[in-house]
Formats: C-alpha cells, sequence, structure tokens
C-alpha cells in the first residue's frame, strides 16, 4: 500500500506582521519590520522594553465575551488562527468530528494566567486562586480549546520543543494522518510570551537584542552586528489534510508537506552543537522522508534567531544537508527579523510563510542584514526585499533549547 | 494475530520507574501487587494553609545516585526524576547505547514541567526585581526539558520530543514515541514522564479546580477510585520511563521482552474543559481505536489499568466507557484496577506508570489491584473490580488516560510468545 499524502489547504496566521494570511504575506514581501517598544501591558522595570508584539490583533473578533475574559492571550491567538485556518479551507467540521485532530505548539501555555493566580496565591493566600487557573494556564489548553469550540473529536494535544514546537506539531501532525488515525488535522503553534517574567528570564540568558534605540533594527540574523532576538507573539495554525479528502471536497491545495525529520543535538542544554551536525541530520532526515535529492530545495526558512553561536552553527548545519555547492545557490532567508521568535509558535509561522513562498513563487527577504558575518556566508542570502524564485522545494528549519532540532519540506502542488 | 512484519512491531525492553511505591521496577511493582499505598501528609512544604494536604511523594531518592551534582543543580526535580528513571529504565532493558547514537530517540512528557523553579523565580522577580532572575531559569522550568536532560544525559541523537495532554500526557508520548519507531525514524525510544507538582502554588492551584481529595486526617484511605466514598484525586510525583524497541532488532540482541505495545489510540472528547463527557463516548473510541490500530480481537481484553482518579464524576465516565466500547458482557469479565489508589495521581508521568504497571501485568500474568474499595458506586458496576492481586491469563491489557481538556488516549499491551 502507497503511503498516504498530506496536503496544506488552509493557512491561518497572526503575528506582529498582522492578522490572517494574505496580511502577514504581504507584510512579509515587503520586509516589514514588527518589532516596537511594548505597549499596551504593564512590564514593570523589565530590562528589555521591545518586542514584536500582535499589535492588529482584536480578541473580541474571534473569541466570546466570556472566554476573552477568563482564557490566556495564547489561546485566544489559538481560536483566532484556527478559524481563520478553517474559513481559508473553506473546511466544514463534521458533525461528529473524529476525522479531524489538533496538535499546537508552545513553550509555555498560559503564562499570563499563571503568573496572576500565582501572585494573587502570594498576596492574598492560597484560597484565592482561581479554579479556572490550572486549565486555562496548562500548555495543552489551547488545541483542547480548539478541539471543543469547533467540535474536533480526533488526536488532540500539545507538542513542546520548545522553539521548534511549531515545525514538530507540523510534522507529527502529517504522521498521525498517514499512518490513518485522522484526516484532517489543525496544526500550528501558539504563544504569548511577552510577560514580565520570560522578558527578564530571557534577558538574563543573555539572548534578548538590546538596540534599544531602534527596535525595527534590533533583530539581525546573520549580521555581523547581531546581539540576541526579540519575543515574538501570535499563532499560525495551517490545515493539514490527506490527499484524497482535500481533491473529494475540491479543496484548493496550497503545497505538500513532503517530509518531517527530527534529530536531537544531545549537546547542550541552551547552546547549540557548533558543528551543526544534528540539525543537518533533521534537515537530511525531511528531506530523504520527501524522497527528493537535497539539490532540489531551492529554499530554505531558516530558523536564523540572531544569535552569535546560533546563526552560525545553522548555516554549517545547511551546508552539511545540501551540499556546499549546492547551498551556495540556495535561497535563505530569517523572517525572524520580521516577526520576532514567536517560540512555541514560530517553527508554524515558518512553516506557513514557507508554504506561501513556494505557492506564490516568491521568497521573502532577512531584514537588517545590512554586514553579513563571514561565519554565515555560504548560502544566497535574500537580503532586504522579496525575490521571484520558482521552487521545487522548500525547507524551513528550527532547534529549540534543550537540543531539538526540526525540519519541514513542502513542495509546489501541480494539479495531477 | 498482528498481521504486522516484525520490524514495524515495537517492544518495551525495559522499565525505569522512580515512584511513590518505590524506586526501580522491583520495588513498585511488588509494592503495588501487595497494596500498599505510598501517601502520607506533604513534606515536600509546608501545607498547613493548603486545603489538601496529603501527597504520594516520592520517598528515599537522592538525584546525585544518578545525576553529578553539578548537573544537578541545573534541574529541576522533574528532570530529577526522568533522568534517574531513564537510568533505571536503560539498565533494566541491559541497553547499549552507542556513541553515535542517532537512532535512538526520546519522548519525555510533563503536565507541568519545573513546579518549583518557576514559584522560586516568580516570587523572585515580583520581590527582588528582573535582574535578580537566574539564568538557568528558564531553561529549567520549561516543560521539554526533562526529555532534553534525559537527551544530553544518554546521548540520545534521535527524534526528541515532548507532547503534553495534562493527566493523559504520558500514554500520548509512549504512542507516538512507538510511531515514530513504526514509521522507521528511530529503532530505540524512551518514553515516558515525570511530574514533581507537589509544590504551593501547583497544589493550592490544582486544589482550586476543585478536583482534590481533602480528606486530609486518612492520606492512605484518601485516593479511593470506584468507591461510594471518593471525593477527588490525591497528587503523586513520579518519573516513568519505558524502552521502547523495533521487535526485530530486540529479538536479534537478545532483550528480554516485557510485552509488546499493540496498540494506541487517540480521542478528544470536545465537551468541557475540565469534565469529562458523562457518557465516555470519546474515550470509548479511543479503545476501539487503539485496538484496530494493533488489529487486536477486543475479546481478547483480559485487563484494564484504568484511568480512574477517583473523582466523583470521572470514575463513573470510564466505567461507561468501557461497556461502550466492549459490550456489557464482555466487560463484567474485564480485570480492572486503578492502581491511582496505591500511587495518586502524578498528572504527566500517570500514564506512563500505569502503563509500566499494564506491561507489568501481562508479562507476569498478574493484575495488581485498587485498594480502598470498600464500597463500589453502584454507578461504578459493569467491569470485574480487582480489590486483591490476582493471578489470572491476560491476552491483551489496556491501559487509559484521560486529561483535562477532553484528551483521551489508550495503549494496548500484548503478550509476546516467547
Amino acid at each position: 500500500m502507497s503511503r498516504r499524502r498530506v496536503v496544506m489547504t488552509g493557512i491561518g496566521l497572526i503575528c506582529a506582521l498582522g492578522v490572517g494570511r494574505e496580511d502577514v504575506w504581504r507584510s512579509a514581501l515587503a520586509g516589514t519590520p514588527g518589532a516596537a517598544p511594548i505597549s499596551g501591558i504593564e512590564i514593570g522595570d523589565a530590562p528589555v522594553r521591545m518586542a514584536c508584539q500582535a499589535r492588529d490583533f482584536v480578541v473580541e473578533d474571534f473569541v466570546d465575551r466570556r472566554l476573552a475574559r477568563r482564557a490566556d492571550r495564547v489561546s485566544h491567538f489559538a481560536l483566532a488562527a484556527a478559524k481563520l485556518a478553517l474559513a481559508d479551507a473553506h473546511l466544514r467540521v463534521s458533525d461528529d468530528g473524529r476525522e479531524i485532530g489538533c496538535i499546537l505548539g508552545t513553550g509555555t501555555g498560559g503564562n499570563q494566567v499563571r503568573d496572576d493566580n500565582h501572585q494573587t496565591m502570594l498576596e492574598r493566600g492560597v484560597d484565592r486562586i482561581s479554579p479556572f487557573a490550572i486549565p486555562y494556564s496548562m500548555c495543552n489548553h489551547p488545541p483542547a480549546e480548539v478541539a471543543m469550540q469547533l467540535g474536533l473529536r480526533g488526536p488532540t494535544m500539545a507538542m513542546l520543543t520548545a522553539c521548534a514546537a511549531g515545525t514538530d506539531a507540523i510534522g507529527t501532525s502529517t504522521a498521525v494522518i498517514r499512518r490513518g488515525d485522522a484526516e484532517v488535522m489543525l496544526a500550528g503553534g501558539t504563544e504569548a510570551m511577552i510577560t514580565p517574567l520570560w522578558l527578564a528570564g530571557f534577558d538574563a540568558m543573555r539572548v534578548l537584542s538590546h538596540h534599544r534605540d531602534d527596535p525595527a533594527s534590533a533583530v539581525r540574523p546573520f549580521d555581523v552586528s547581531r546581539d540576541g532576538f526579540l519575543i515574538g507573539e501570535g499563532a499560525s495554525i495551517i490545515v493539514l489534510e490527506e490527499l484524497e479528502h482535500a481533491t473529494a471536497r475540491g479543496a484548493r491545495i496550497i503545497c505538500e508537506i513532503a517530509g518531517y525529520g527530527a534529530s536531537a543535538d544531545a549537546h547542550h542544554i541552551t547552546d547549540p552543537d557548533p558543528t551543526g551536525q544534528s540539525q543537518a541530520r533533521a534537515m537530511r532526515a525531511a528531506i530523504a522522508d520527501a524522497g527528493i535529492a537535497p539539490s532540489a530545495i531551492g529554499y530554505v526558512n531558516a530558523h536564523g534567531g540572531a544569535s552569535r553561536p546560533g546563526d552560525p552553527s545553522e548555516i554549517a548545519a545547511l551546508r552539511r544537508a545540501l551540499g556546499d555547492d549546492h547551498a551556495a545557490d540556495t535561497a535563505v532567508s530569517a523572517t525572524k527579523s520580521m516577526h520576532g521568535h514567536c517560540m512555541g509558535a514560530t517553527g508554524a509561522v515558518e512553516g506557513a510563510l514557507t508554504a506561501l513562498a513556494v505557492a506564490d513563487g516568491r521568497v521573502p527577504p532577512t531584514i537588517n542584514l545590512t554586514d553579513l558575518d563571514p561565519e554565515c556566508a555560504g548560502v544566497d542570502h535574500v537580503v532586504g526585499t522579496a525575490r521571484e524564485v520558482r521552487l521545487e522545494a522548500a525547507l524551513s528549519t528550527n532547534n529549540g533549547l534543550g537540543g531539538h532540532n526540526a525540519a519541514i519540506v513542502l513542495v509546489p502542488w501541480k494539479e495531477q | 494475530m498482528s498481521p504486522r512484519e516484525l520490524r514495524e512491531r515495537v517492544v518495551v525492553t525495559g522499565i525505569g520507574l522512580v515512584s511513590p511505591l518505590g524506586i526501580g521496577r522491583t520495588e513498585t511493582w511488588t509494592a503495588a501487587l501487595a497494596g500498599r499505598s505510598g501517601a502520607g501528609p506533604i513534606t515536600r512544604f509546608d501545607a498547613s494553609d493548603h486545603g489538601a494536604q496529603i501527597a504520594f511523594e516520592v520517598k528515599g531518592f537522592d538525584p546525585l545516585t544518578y545525576i553529578d551534582r553539578r548537573a544537578a543543580r541545573r534541574m529541576d526535580r522533574s528532570s530529577h526524576l526522568a533522568v534517574a528513571a531513564a537510568a533505571l529504565a536503560i539498565d533494566d532493558a541491559r541497553l547499549e547505547i552507542p556513541a553515535d547514537a542517532e537512532r535512538y530517540g526520546a519522548v519525555i512528557s510533563t503536565g507541568n514541567g519545573g513546579n518549583a523553579t518557576y514559584e522560586d523565580a516568580h516570587r523572585t522577580l515580583l520581590e527582588r526585581g528582573p535582574d535578580r532572575i537566574s539564568p538557568v531559569a528558564l531553561p529549567m522550568i520549561i516543560c521539554n526539558m526533562a526529555a532534553g536532560h534525559v537527551s544530553i544525559t544518554y546521548g540520545l541523537q534521535g527524534p526528541l520530543a515532548c507532547v503534553l495532554t495534562a493527566c493523559a500526557s504520558s500514554l500520548h508520548a509512549l504512542g507516538e514515541a512507538a510511531d515514530i519507531i513504526r514509521r522507521g525514524a528511530a529503532d530505540v525510544m524512551l518514553a515516558g514522564g515525570s511530574e514533581a507538582a507537589v509544590t504551593p502554588y501547583a497544589m493550592a492551584a490544582l486544589d482550586a479546580s476543585r478536583a482534590m481529595s481533602r480528606r486530609n486526617d486518612d492520606p492512605a484511605g484518601a485516593s479511593r477510585p470506584f468507591d461510594a466514598q471518593r471525593d477527588g484525586f490525591v497528587l503523586g510525583e513520579a518519573g516513568a520511563i519505558l524502552v521502547l524497541e523495533r521487535m526485530d532488532l530486540a529479538l536479534d540482541r537478545g532483550a528480554t521482552i516485557v510485552a509488546e505495545l499493540a496498540g494506541y489510540g487517540a480521542t478528544s472528547d470536545a465537551h468541557h474543559i475540565t469534565e469529562p463527557h458523562p457518557a465516555g463516548t470519546e474515550q470509548a473510541q479511543a479503545i476501539l481505536r487503539a485496538l484496530a490500530s494493533g488489529d487486536i480481537d477486543p475479546t481478547s481484553v483480559d485487563h484494564i489499568n484504568a484511568h480512574a482518579t477517583s473523582t466523583v464524576a470521572g470514575d463513573v465516565s470510564e466505567v461507561r466507557g468501557i461497556i461502550t466500547a466492549l459490550g456489557a458482557a464482555h466487560a463484567e469479565r474485564i480485570a480492572v484496577s486503578a492502581t491511582k489508589s496505591m500511587h495518586g495521581h502524578c498528572l504527566g508521568a500517570t500514564g506512563a506508570l500505569e502503563a509500566a504497571l499494564a506491561a507489568l501485568a501481562v508479562a507476569d500474568q498478574t493484575v495488581p489491584p485498587t485498594i480502598n474499595l470498600a464500597n463500589l458506586d453502584p454507578a461504578c458496576e459493569g467491569v470485574d473490580h480487582v480489590r486483591t492481586a490476582r493471578e489470572q491469563a491476560i491476552r491483551t491489557a489496556l491501559c487509559s488516560g484521560f486529561g483535562f481538556g477532553g484528551h483521551n488516549a489508550v495503549l494496548a499491551f500484548t503478550a509476546v510468545d516467547a
């Protein structure tokens, strides 16, 4: 029996670049910076005061008043992105919903709900904690709430592999469909980590950018003056469908999810393996799973976290996976320069942008890359503005704290 | 009989348990068969302000037995429990991990990650300011770090993940890890979960959700699944990790096979954020999917290690789900045990702990008991409740787990002929 094929038929995107697939894609192609001084939330005396907030997101547009008040922003994003994705796919959930599941990546779940309740306990006592403290802060609340609101009764779970979670969620959802446990999966990630604790926690790790005066130029992947990332927020949820299910209902297919690979560095909890060999294994596994040659990869949406050690190790990994010659010809961009590091959602944001690049024949740029670090040379960096490229296949890759590496291969859909 | 090729079959070859019933597979299994309770008053912090003041703590556990001092300082207790359980599992499987362990991976789950570290760090932020947060706080808190530490400690370079579905987390972890082997992405997976949530805030917040027992004057009698006097679950902590292997490779290296992990079914209630669907409809679907995924004859199900947390609503819906899935006549003959009566509800680790007990039940052809089941709730009738350990034929054992949010997972373990 031949393997079931999985295609993407809908995209729901919310991030600093906008709300909705078209909005975000237009901003990404235009090279729009999503960073700004943090506004609208109380961050106390946080050491870093800029981030890539989803400023255009209006919760009431997607979520009823009660849930808007009680649930965490991370779940608001997820519900909204799921609704956008279903609408984009023109998909109606069946009455029993048993053929549809949901896997969403997240880094830390409902931070604000947890922090508020913990503070309440410290200041007012253990009996003042809300009965919703656990359900609305647990990392699996976003996929559970999506399943509840939309009536999905297939496999549903949260995926936690830190910054690789969105990519692992898409890959694992693909596996769920391939093995026959679902016909459709809502896959992606959601994150709302712009909170005082995480601003302080990340800054203590010395991983956040301090280009204080100019948020728009702060995130500089592969640039010689890069000094870290800015926290992004939002959600990206895509509709994955078994091919025959999609064609039977006449769905418009965006691309095929052809391959998925995952590996572990087994090296260090925060620093990547400098040789990039484990990241390269995840990329090669995804390429092999897709049944294509490495030379078919025409574009890589890189992790590109603008970290001093991370960016060179990723380029080293790309060169290992694609071969030096082909790597030099491969278009590479780090869209985190625009939407920030959306943590558990970032792989899904970037996976969606990669899909749009494949479908559209246009590659979004890396912005703020004015002076390429020689240690990051060896690939064809797409700098500043979008570029038209006819793609045979594209790769989206991410790495997470703890040594998680994940990669997916997307290929254009041709009527067949 | 499964039509799968040997290379697509997944077997359990090692079990590592750090549980309220003891440290190591044998200690835990022996205590479970003897019907002991691991509960007691909370000793890990001063719980005198708390509504629920009892828990199933892991006793006599020294992380330094398994982890060097410097590394241990940079891990939350949840990671200590995971790394120790992994050490015990690897040892139990007599597994030699090669230097280039690219075909060895891990899926290690949790409900909540580094609770104690979170509470310390957030309190520090509030009381002393953002510049006093430790650089290792964030890595110690995030839920995937137990998996990360297991990978780093034992050099596992294959797929590495943490799937999170609240109280069903580590059953999904085992199911997804088995699928990673079946689809050819790894040969050996360490899979399971760890949880260390006996901390002031986690305990208080769980208690606020009104799901916990407050039988503080009777710790050993507080977790009483299916009993008419049950009043909620009692929290436990644990690390529980199983070694899963591709069957042909396990046979080739002469491994001792505990049981085959033959089926996995996952569904969602899409009903309520904390309450299960009263009819157990989608729980029943998870049972049916687990059986179908392994081509397992439903009439071969002889034992179920139930989720049964001792909540009023949950235990009833679970029995209904079993009857719906397997039929009233067959359900009456199924030996059901709720081992949470002895080890408590270990949240993200509980599924793997119970899966280990289900696999051991298959290996030993012995069913562990539900203790404290003095007065069976009539609403929980319809299955064969096991009150003391019993030797019997077990062809297929199921292990069920259901999480807040409506996540359902069921694993099927079958006996492997020697």
